[in-house]
């Protein structure tokens, strides 16, 4: 699928580091999904891989937005509550004041943009540590989400009618379309890979790598459509996720932003006198941030069918996760699109083949906990080399 | 301590054995990557005697000094290290310190919010109760008498934030003491001292000659070598030229075999043709902190010249470049410049590179580099703009571009996507210098862009500066080597204290005339 692709894709990170991380963190999915396959024959039906499809994206689409967060060297505690919260207030606006859908998401959009560029600009200007900043906003946005759904269940659609809000999470691509739109990516794929490997040979160096992986990334694409059509289709999420993970992998490694992004996280001070405009790029970071957190928020009220009080619960340190068993550094300056999805995807796993099993929820928190720890111990130890 | 050891040697061809001979090192080569620091090194030195090492900024002298003092670790370097015939291997640095080496560095180790003698003791405090409490009577009680043996006035009791820069300096020789070194290896202590300050230093420093301790000293300031100094070895291009009697040798001669070259071609500057009024600074005041840093700085330069900035450590030289670059302090009166249209206080480095800019600063893996990218990386970071369009980085104009910079400068590596860390520090300075230019700047500052890096890259750097003056850039180049000043600059500017302690053109600089400047005394 398009999350190993973008892994192999980039060329961004130093090369010494690539072979360990490249190849232990795909084994250690691999171990997963043979783990949970041996334990449930449910695992892998078409039906739970197309549900692991959804809870992926819409993990990984919140740590996509974390990553343009740590990169700077920030952190983003407050994610979670916020999606709840603006899930929630989508969700209040449909049921409760009978707004259609896409308005009511549109509202949802324009209040995380705003409360997201507040963060950021208290961050940068007052020089509050973001972890602070946003853990404040746990709190606060939390209590806000209770709030605004006075602690009761608030459904995404009346009365059970089909509108936008509903369907992100319970539409489906047909599979012929499905087809289509792998086939078109991977045309777009293959002319822009082409177009790279032609700029490598004139500048001498070798392109052979690059066939390989477009050829392995199309190859994922397809399988992913099948296992999805053998269902119902490529969900709506998936969708979503590709569109945020091209976007996000675009801005990282074709953007000046994105540079600067890599150049705030790896040393402050040299971005500064070089001329990034460290401010308004970390601002603008926040605010993509809030903008993911609402995505995110529709996506994962939607998914759970309703508002309430747990939506988005933890899903901020899900998201911490994901980057960095991805391979980025909290320390900022390091980290690639294709290890965030990667990490996503092993987070998803988890938490998919735990719920499968009917693991206890106070063994899937000390699960979950151990693994971030876990991520972050092997973070440090392979930033000192 | 004295050894005897060395009488046995007395009737052999090696008499310079029976001067007992402390430590000694043979044939020292160090490799970091892309430069070799030392490349064949032979030192000894003698109980008793004050050795001096000369040699100019990348020369391998305080290569040396780390390998004899153990941060560069046995198994890291060739050649062999001995105290007395012993072979010695030092794993780090501790284990040279109860050896009997301590080092006293150019910056200084001491934790300034703890008194004078809670440093004199850190990490080695006197317990009592079983090692369980500190014994604090003890620690002032000693402190007082180690300071008072060398006739020091400083309290124990005073923080060292309080105290002067020659003071802490003292206090740093006091503390090494305290551990019972035999042997002090001192890396420039004059640097930030007054002449008032290193007379005290000296005087210090032969009394501990005559208490049988063996001396490094490491200076620029020839002056100062010559009046402590019993044996001078001089290093260039990481060898050890030679090793000369301080009694029977003179300047001229430690110069010459320092440089192993004429002035001249050591300082190739070309002076261009002068233009117009690019860069103008009036009565300007900075304050930081809550103090004023920089009081009625007046000067100008302009196209095709090089002005030149000197004063000592902490006179503001680097202040000033950072605040017209809008990176340092806060404008309490005055105006500046630039190409003739103002350059607000609130100018940020990101207008200030806009308006033809461009500032290469002193510390290069501060604010200089992302170490952990590439060169590439590096060399773009500042002018992305040029070769973004629709908003995305063309890759192949920025490939071309950035290989352009890495051919005409000679950067050493394999190439673009090398990480920059993984370079020699005049490797470095270039991928700083070519980010600066790539700016497309009217003014360029260079604070201190020679230092550390070696005599190659510096000459490399010097050609370059003719280069942009040619071109009717103005640069403004701020240095603490006088040579490197008074050899590059067409105009001297000499800060003291945050204020302009003398101006002077290219005829009239001369070293005591300058240093005079700078210590704040008019001519």
């Amino acid at each position: 699928m398009t999350s190993q692709a973008l892994a192999q894709t980039n060329i961004q990170t130093p090369k010494s580091k690539i072979p360990f991380r490249a190849l232990a963190m795909p084994l250690a999915l691999l171990a997963i999904f043979v783990w949970f396959a041996v334990q449930s024959s449910a695992f892998l039906s078409s039906r739970n891989l197309s549900m692991l499809a959804i809870e992926v994206s819409i993990t990984a689409v919140l740590a996509l937005g974390m990553f343009l967060i740590i990169l700077p060297g920030h952190i983003d505690l407050s994610a979670g509550s916020g999606v709840g919260l603006i899930g929630g207030l989508a969700a209040v606006l449909v049921f409760e004041h009978a707004w259609p859908a896409p308005l009511a998401i549109l509202v949802g959009v324009v209040a995380a943009a705003i409360i997201w560029l507040a963060m950021g600009s208290i961050i940068v200007r007052e020089r509050v540590p973001a972890f602070i900043i946003t853990l404040g906003g746990l709190l606060v946005f939390r209590g806000l989400h209770w709030l605004v759904i006075h602690n009761a269940t608030v459904p995404v659609s009346r009365g059970g009618e089909v509108n936008l809000y509903s369907m992100l999470t319970t539409y489906y691509l047909p599979p012929i379309e499905g087809y289509l739109l792998a086939a078109g990516v991977v045309i777009a794929l293959t002319t822009v890979r082409w177009a790279e490997y032609r700029r490598r040979q004139a500048a001498g160096n070798d392109g052979e790598q690059i066939f390989l992986t477009t050829f392995v990334a199309a190859q994922l694409l397809f399988l992913f459509v099948l296992i999805c059509n053998a269902y119902r289709g490529v969900p709506l999420p998936a969708l979503v996720l590709g569109v945020v993970a091209f976007l996000v992998y675009t801005l990282t490694t074709q953007t000046p932003f994105g540079r600067y992004l890599y150049a705030i996280g790896g040393n402050e001070e040299a971005a500064i006198v070089s001329g990034v405009p460290v401010a308004k790029v970390t601002t603008c970071a926040f605010l993509l941030m809030g903008l993911i957190v609402a995505i995110t928020g529709f996506l994962q009220t939607a998914y759970s069918g309703a508002s309430t009080t747990t939506v988005g619960s933890l899903m901020e340190l899900d998201a911490v996760a994901a980057c960095v068993i991805g391979g980025t550094s909290l320390k900022g300056g390091r980290g690639t699109v294709g290890g965030v999805l990667l990490g996503a995807l092993i987070m998803a796993a988890l938490l998919n083949g735990m719920t499968l099993l009917a693991v206890s929820p106070e063994s899937k928190y000390i699960a979950r906990g151990l693994v971030l720890a876990l991520a972050v111990w092997a973070d440090v130890r392979l930033s000192k080399r | 301590m004295a050894s005897r050891r060395g009488k046995l040697f007395t009737e052999n061809k090696l008499p310079f054995l029976a001067m007992n001979v402390l430590l000694s090192a043979e044939g020292l080569v160090k490799l970091f990557p892309g430069v070799k620091a030392l490349d064949g090194v032979s030192f000894d030195l003698r109980a008793g005697e004050l050795h001096a090492l000369c040699g100019e900024n990348g020369a391998g002298k305080s290569t040396l000094i780390k390998t004899l003092s153990g941060i560069h670790p046995a198994g890291s370097y060739e050649g062999v290290l001995r105290m007395g015939e012993r072979e010695v291997a030092f794993a780090n640095s501790k284990e040279a310190e109860l050896a009997g080496i301590g080092v006293i560095y150019q910056e200084l180790a001491l934790v300034p919010e703890m008194t004078v003698a809670e440093n004199i003791f850190l990490g080695n405090e006197p317990k009592r109760f079983g090692g369980l409490l500190i014994d604090w009577d003890r620690v002032y009680r000693e402190s007082k008498t180690l300071l008072d043996r060398f006739g020091l006035e400083i309290d124990p009791a005073a923080k060292v934030q309080d105290l002067g820069v020659g003071h802490r300096q003292l206090v740093e020789i006091a503390k090494a003491l305290s551990k019972e070194s035999r042997i002090l290896i001192l890396d420039e202590p004059t640097a930030a001292l007054t002449e008032q300050e290193v007379d005290v230093l000296l005087d210090m420093l032969r009394d501990l000659k005559k208490r049988g301790m063996a001396l490094v000293y490491i200076s620029h300031k020839l002056d100062e070598v010559f009046a402590v100094a019993d044996r001078i070895t001089v290093l260039r291009d990481g060898k050890s030229i030679t090793t000369l009697d301080a009694a029977e040798t003179d300047k001229n001669e430690v110069i010459r075999h320092m440089v192993g070259r004429s002035i001249e071609d050591l300082f190739p500057r070309r002076v261009g043709k002068v233009g117009e009024l690019k860069l103008e600074v009036k009565n300007l005041s900075v304050k930081h902190d809550g103090k004023t840093r920089l009081r009625e700085i007046s000067l100008e330069v302009r196209a095709g010249e090089v002005l030149g900035i000197g004063g000592l450590m902490g006179a503001g030289r680097s202040e000033l470049l950072m605040h017209l670059f809008g990176a340092y302090g806060s404008r309490i009166s005055g105006e500046v410049n630039l190409n003739g249209t103002p350059l607000t206080a609130k100018s940020r480095p990101t207008d200030c590179i806009r308006r033809g800019l461009a500032v290469v600063s002193e510390d290069r893996k501060r604010y200089g580099l992302v170490l952990d990218q590439s060169i590439g990386f590096n060399m773009a970071l500042s002018s992305l703009g040029e070769v973004t369009r629709h908003g995305l980085i063309q890759k192949q104009p920025e490939e071309e571009r950035n290989g352009n910079y890495f051919r005409s400068l000679r950067v050493k590596a394999p190439g673009l996507s090398t990480g920059v860390g993984t370079l020699s520090g005049g490797n470095q300075q270039k991928v700083v210098l070519a980010k600066a230019l790539m700016t497309g700047p009217q003014v360029v500052f260079l604070d201190e862009p020679t230092r550390g890096i070696d005599v190659g890259a510096k000459l490399e750097v010097y050609e370059l500066v003719n280069r942009l003056t040619d071109e009717g850039k103005a640069v403004v180049l701020v240095s603490s080597e006088l040579p490197e000043l008074m050899g590059m600059s067409d105009r001297i500017v000499m800060l003291a204290d945050g204020q302009i302690g003398g101006t002077f053109t290219k005829t009239e600089a001369t070293q005591e005339k300058l240093l005079a400047a700078a210590m704040g005394k008019t001519n």
